[in-house]
């Protein structure tokens, strides 16, 4: 599965490096990096799907590729 | 399927001061019920308030109040707006409110909190609401747009009023619109000069001036940032005075696990959401729940009731510091999720942070909310007595 994110719509919140912090970090201008966009494995899909859930603007998304 | 049908007017005097009763029962009649006397459908789970909110296509926000005034008073701002208008002027109000544009205030704010808490532990027993709940947020919101003097003595009286017009045309809507009124009139009427240079406030007309944000804009933005941050605040940082003084083994643990602090902050918030109902209308006739809401219809979405929703977060209605329900509620969700966030995180966290470091106890006194059309407060909460760290 694929993490995407709609960057327009990313503040930089940064909840989702909180659940994910192995998948995604925010960068010293508080700018959202995917750093393992492709997930797979049960592990690395749930916390994709934790750090999806919590975007309090819901600004990923996790799709089937 | 109809949705079921209530005959309670959600803004009762007593259900507004004490929904959560009313929250569970309106909860297990179903997602969504029914309430002619309000005139609206109000949706009262977690999942399904969820999605409403993630379905700006489907749940407008043009109806967001619950009066005509306050809808059409707000025509043309980002609360109001439904992609894709919102999202050039989400961006807009955003800008100096995101965590990253916010970065440079964490020292400033977290200082201020502890001075005052400081202060306040020192004295022994202190009133909570007007000494720390309110004098905190209008500090640094002052700071933050760059006023003073007059404007900072009625921005509590303003900022009470810009919430309390969203609700239904009631005595209280009617008294607040002038006062409503005379916030709107000095967000028209500012200009840079009147703003303390380096401020972020001085900053957006700056951005105006430029060209970078439409003529006319900052006015409404600085409007948007005192109606929306003002009232919240104060009800969250009294809210967290008030479960730590009932809960003492729950400070216990945030004293001695700091860590705990965000997850602590979020836990307020979701145990007592400080907005109590916010609007959408169907732009369709939709499903929810298996129930048909016609088109055009007023929806009442109860942040409060999702927050403690079982089918959600097991046993609901204990506090637990230790729970960090990120995904909670209060702060709304998706496009239209609270711009202001960034900014209430570091006050409640600067706030839950001091207390933990300053207080080992809090005794308090039984403290009282009014009635209230959008916003759930505590109006006075004495601290009889703080035993300091």
């Amino acid at each position: 599965m694929r993490i995407e994110l709609d960057r327009p719509r990313c503040e930089g919140h940064g909840l989702c490096e909180e659940a994910a912090p192995a998948l995604m970090h925010l960068d010293d201008d508080g700018e959202l990096v995917i750093d393992v966009p492709e997930v797979d494995g049960d592990q690395a899909v749930a916390a994709a799907k934790a750090a999806v859930r919590v975007c309090p603007v819901a600004a990923l998304r996790l799709v089937t590729v | 399927m109809n949705p079921m049908e209530s005959d309670i007017d959600i803004w009762d005097d007593d259900i507004t001061v004490d929904p959560y009763p009313t929250y569970a029962a309106l909860r297990e009649l179903g997602g969504v019920v029914h309430l002619p006397k309000n005139n609206l459908y109000a949706v009262t789970r977690y999942d399904l308030i969820r999605d409403v909110l993630a379905d700006p296509a489907s749940f407008s926000s043009t109806s967001l109040g619950f009066n005509p005034m306050v809808n059409e008073a707000l025509q043309g701002t980002s609360l109001a707006s439904d992609p894709p208008m919102h999202t050039q002027l989400r961006a807009t109000l955003s800008a100096n409110l995101t965590p990253r544009a916010l970065r440079g205030l964490k020292v400033t704010i977290d200082e201020k909190a502890d001075k005052l808490v400081a202060e306040l532990v020192s004295t022994g027993s202190f009133e909570a609401i007007d000494s720390l709940a309110r004098a905190f947020p209008l500090d640094i919101v002052a700071d933050l747009i760059g006023f003073g003097g007059h404007v900072k003595e009625n921005m509590l009286r303003w900022g009470q009023a810009a919430m309390q017009v969203i609700g239904p045309l009631n005595h209280r809507t009617q008294e607040s619109f002038p006062i409503a009124g005379e916030l709107y009139g000095w967000c028209s009427s500012v200009t840079a000069e009147d703003l303390a240079p380096g401020s972020i406030g001085r900053g957006i007309f700056d951005a105006e001036a430029r060209g970078d944000i439409p003529e006319g804009s900052a006015g409404h933005i600085i409007h948007q940032y005192l109606g929306a941050g003002v009232d919240t605040t104060i009800a969250s940082i009294g809210n967290i005075v008030a479960l730590f003084g009932r809960h003492p083994e729950q400070l216990e643990l945030v004293r001695n696990n700091p860590e705990l602090v965000p997850a602590a902050f979020a836990e307020v918030l979701r145990y007592w959401t400080p907005l109590h109902i916010w609007g959408r209308t169907t732009t369709r006739e939709v499903e929810l729940d298996g129930v048909t809401v016609p088109a055009g219809a007023q929806l009442g979405i109860l942040l409060g009731a999702g927050n403690r929703d079982h089918r959600h977060y097991d046993n609901p209605d204990t506090f637990d510091v230790t729970r960090n329900p990120v995904d909670h509620l209060s702060f709304g969700y998706g496009p239209h999720g609270c711009a202001g966030q960034g900014l209430a995180r570091l006050e409640g966290h600067a706030i839950v942070e001091a207390l933990a470091r300053r207080v080992k106890s809090l005794s308090l006194g039984d403290g009282y909310r009014v009635p209230s059309n959008i916003t759930r407060s505590f109006e006075q909460l004495q601290v009889l007595e703080v035993e300091a760290a």
